[in-house]
């Protein structure tokens, strides 16, 4: 996005994932992935549906161990920390990986009480701690402004882009290190669509953030950089600008210029 | 053509919407046309009783009024063992004549005549003589305020029992009579008051009770000159010097009717087993009224409030319809009733609202998918056995068996879930194991060895305990050191019985609406580093909160109606008493209970369509209430 080029030093790998194969049952999901993802930038990853993408990104906080039959070969590090191992403090994982889902899902309590939930569940609460919590992280989710007089309103009032910008705020109000969003605009319109994208580029310079979209021109305009996935495998990664303009594969080409997914 | 499609559909819309109206009107106006059927059998409870005065008086009534006893010479008829009269003397002293028949074995009568004077020293001039119908106690009034009684029942003198105070204004006393029964006494007085009096045994009194002023019935203005006792229920008639007749009830302490004497009354009685009253004027006309007072006993205060009964120590609530005299006082109030059925509904609540929503909660979020195919539908079947079974089973099976191992049930309580604690806290070492996650979803099938083996324990350690700490026979125990009773049939037993037949209701209701929240509220919990238990309980069930309270609603509305297992397991006594120990009667096990004995449009058989009066209203202002909270419930945390 930003026009000088990007000095990599300051955006060490901070995810690494190695050679994972993801099986539900007896299909073969995710297929020998190995990518890289950099701190406080975003990257995206694009792909035709059941490509795997959201399985890949499911893998980071580990929201894969909800369903029975899955099964995982290969590491994933986060930091240098295994994250894929039975060892895991998964809690404690998803408390450093915040995720945005594709429908916004406020809880069914006061905006406050939706912002706070992160650390009442960690046993915080104290009044002056969680107060200053909801006004960082609503300041964060650039929200502050339009619900600071309501905050012990239903979240459940709110319009979709709000709601979803609600749910940004929740994920950031336990500070997490990584961010993880599955198509957070797919249910928004363009306006909401507008203001989380500003968003995203405001949040990268705190967090690290991946981003599933079906969208090719939002990858464009908020990733630096960005992952094609189809059928399972990675296909090609690299830096967003390059995939956008002079893709390697001839696969990519396609699926980006539209003609097919 | 499209056109005609539109015109067909739109026609069966309205059709439909028509049907579903028709439907919903035809169940609203069949539930009220029931409660007017009810309602319509038991409003003649409250209708104003009338007189009717009868034209010409039959001779045989003419000769009636001189059998009035309320004079100075009373003489009572004690069927084959003779006689008793009594006759105030002019110095203040009371004749005796006791006239004894006895007959030997060879039907031969021996009469023998007693004769005597009561000499006791009085506080003043006496002004009125009541000797009770049975010939054994005599009351006298006296002109400035006192009450005195004596027993005659011993031959050959008169016991002064008590000299009571009646009044302290020292006002005279005009009139008296006991009440059908002979248990109270009808005193009426110069200022036109007119109470009922009866003994009562009071602390320091010793053995004998003292005549305690019970009743105030409404009164004259100016004195009272006749009392007049009925001989059908505890009512009686009134008369002032202007020929007011009042005819009153003491129970429920009601002014029944009002007539008017032409003149002052000379004479006056009951006739035709109290259906007709004379009154022969001191012009010397005899006037006949016949009354028309279907249920003198009931009044507001009857039916809810504290009445002191007859042979009662103090005011109470008490049910009792019937009894083995004809004479008894009618205690009708529905105050233990509406306890009664409370009562149960809350025990049986307080059993069943933790286990079932619990369950609810660990099936619909904790359970295997598989598993909770198989147990829902189980659960569900439960709730299909009749609960004439359940009664059944609790009243003939669950209460001999806790009788026989009550400590072992006290110490099952602790010893269980001091056993799944433990249980749970080990578990945490193997959930990481292999055998651990093959178990996800079926923890619970670990708990049943532990709580059957706390239940072994509990039967293994009571009988030595019982031994060692309640002289062998908790019970007894419990109500030798404690004064404690233990029914047989007690409140576990219908708290448990009852319990098991609202479970599957909520559990059913409640587990449906905690599977609806949709998984997505799940996964932001999750995701936010909540562990399963704290989403369950921090989202999960908070959002299904409407639903939820549902669930807990229509058990408690099938509680309160529940008939047939109240009725096997309750032991159906109709007491006050919050103790788990003892039993209860609820509105609607007494209705089931005592309908078929009562006579047909009689006051008790009102009084029971009164109940199910209450008791349909009573589930009415619940399911309202209920209703009410859900939606706002459902405005508050959400729709599911």
């Amino acid at each position: 996005m930003s026009p000088e080029p990007v000095d990599l030093s300051k955006h060490p790998p901070l995810i690494e994932v190695d050679k994972l194969h993801l099986y539900y049952g007896a299909s073969h999901a995710l297929k020998d992935i190995s990518l890289t993802m950099r701190k406080n930038q975003v990257t995206a990853f694009i792909g035709p549906s059941g490509c795997g993408k959201s399985t890949l990104l499911r893998c980071l906080n580990r929201m894969n161990d909800l369903i029975d039959s899955v099964r995982i070969e290969g590491s994933i590090r986060l930091d240098k920390d295994e994250i894929t191992g039975r060892s895991t403090d998964v809690i404690s994982l998803r408390r450093r990986v915040g995720m945005v889902f594709q429908q916004s899902n406020p809880f069914p309590k006061s905006i406050y009480e939706n912002i706070v939930y992160g650390l009442r569940i960690a046993g915080i609460n104290d009044k002056a701690t969680l107060d200053e919590t909801v006004e960082r992280s609503l300041k964060g989710a650039a929200i502050w402004n339009e619900v600071k007089d309501r905050l012990h309103d239903s979240a459940l009032g709110l319009s979709g882009g709000q709601a979803q910008r609600i749910c940004i705020a929740r994920a950031i109000a336990t500070n997490p290190e990584v961010i993880l969003m599955d198509e957070p605009c797919s249910a928004l319109d363009p306006l909401s669509t507008l203001k989380i994208e500003e968003l995203i580029d405001e949040l990268k310079e705190q967090y690290t953030i991946v981003i599933v979209t079906h969208n090719m021109q939002q990858a464009a305009r908020v990733s630096d950089s960005t992952a094609f996935f189809y059928l399972g495998e990675l296909i090609e990664m690299g830096d967003t600008k390059k995939i956008f303009t002079n893709p390697e594969k001839q696969q990519t080409e396609d699926y980006i210029t539209g003609r097919f997914g | 053509m499209a056109s005609s499609i539109v015109d067909k559909s739109r026609r069966n819309d309205r059709l439909a919407a028509w049907l579903i109206k028709a439907g919903g009107l035809f169940v609203i106006v069949a539930v009220i046309g029931i409660l007017l059927l009810i309602a319509n059998v038991a409003l003649p409870l409250f209708y104003s009783p009338s007189a009717e005065k009868l034209a010409d008086v039959p001779a045989e009534l003419q000769s009636l009024v001189a059998s009035d006893a309320s004079g100075t010479h009373q003489t009572r008829e004690l069927g084959e063992k003779g006689n008793i009269s009594v006759r105030l003397l002019p110095d203040n002293r009371i004749d005796v004549q006791r006239k004894m028949i006895e007959k030997d074995l060879l039907g031969n009568e021996k009469v023998s005549q007693q004769s005597y004077q009561l000499s006791d020293s009085l506080p003043g001039a006496i002004s009125a003589v009541w000797l009770g119908r049975k010939g054994q106690n005599l009351y006298a009034a006296t002109a400035n305020g006192w009450l005195v009684r004596w027993d005659l029942a011993d031959e050959g003198q008169g016991r002064l029992v008590e000299t009571v105070e009646a009044f302290k204004d020292h006002r005279k006393i005009t009139a008296l009579t006991t009440l059908l029964g002979d248990t109270s006494l009808a005193v009426g007085d110069a200022k036109g008051q007119i109470t009922t009096w009866m003994p009562v045994r009071k602390p320091g009194s010793g053995e004998d009770k003292q005549l305690t002023l019970i009743h105030h019935l409404p009164g004259f203005m100016q004195p009272v000159q006749r009392l007049v006792a009925s001989p059908r229920d505890k009512s009686l008639a009134a008369f002032d010097a202007a020929g007011t007749i009042k005819l009153l009830h003491m129970t429920s302490e009601r002014l029944l009717l009002e007539l008017k004497a032409g003149s002052g009354v000379a004479a006056a009685a009951f006739a035709d087993n109290g259906r007709k009253l004379v009154v022969a004027g001191s012009d010397g006309k005899v006037s006949v009224w016949k009354l028309s007072i279907p249920h003198p006993e009931v009044s507001f205060s009857t039916l809810f409030g504290k009445v002191w009964y007859e042979g009662y120590d103090k005011p109470e609530y008490v049910w009792q319809s019937s009894a083995a005299t004809d004479d008894f006082e009618a205690k009708i109030s529905l105050m233990p009733l509406i306890f009664g059925t409370f009562k149960a509904t809350l025990f049986a609540m307080l059993f069943a609202v933790p286990l079932a929503l619990l369950g609810a909660l660990y099936t619909s979020q904790f359970m295997s998918s598989t598993l909770k195919g198989r147990i829902k539908p189980a659960v569900e079947i439960m709730a299909a056995v009749p609960s004439v079974v359940i009664g059944f089973l609790a009243g003939l099976w669950l209460a001999p068996l806790m009788d026989k191992n009550l400590l072992m049930l006290f110490l099952a309580v602790v010893i269980v879930p001091a056993m799944l604690l433990i249980a749970v806290f080990s578990w945490k070492a193997v959930a990481d194991t292999a055998v651990g996650r093959r178990l996800k979803g079926y923890e619970f099938i670990c708990m049943m060895p532990v709580v059957l083996l706390g239940l072994w324990l509990s039967g293994l350690i009571a009988p030595p305990l019982e031994a060692t700490l309640f002289g062998a026979d908790l019970k007894q125990w419990l109500y030798s050191s404690l004064g404690v009773r233990y029914d047989q049939r007690n409140s576990i037993i219908i708290a448990i019985a009852l319990g098991f037949a609202v479970i599957p209701i909520i559990f059913t209701i409640a587990e449906d609406a905690l599977s609806n929240v949709p998984r997505n509220l799940a996964a932001a919990s999750l995701a936010l580093g909540a562990s399963r238990w704290q989403t369950a309980w921090r989202v999960i069930l908070p959002s299904a909160l409407p639903g939820v309270f549902s669930a807990i609603m229509i058990g408690f509305g099938r509680a309160v109606g529940e008939t047939m297992i109240v009725l096997m397991a309750t032991g159906n006594t109709p007491i006050m008493s919050w103790s788990l120990f003892n039993g209860l009667r609820s509105l609607s096990a007494n209705i089931a209970v005592e309908i078929p004995e009562a006579p047909l449009f009689g006051t008790l058989y009102r009084t029971l369509f009164l109940s199910a009066v209450l008791l349909f209203v009573l589930t009415f202002i619940i399911n309202t209430a209920a209703e009410l909270l859900r939606q706002r419930f459902r405005k508050k945390y959400g729709r599911y």
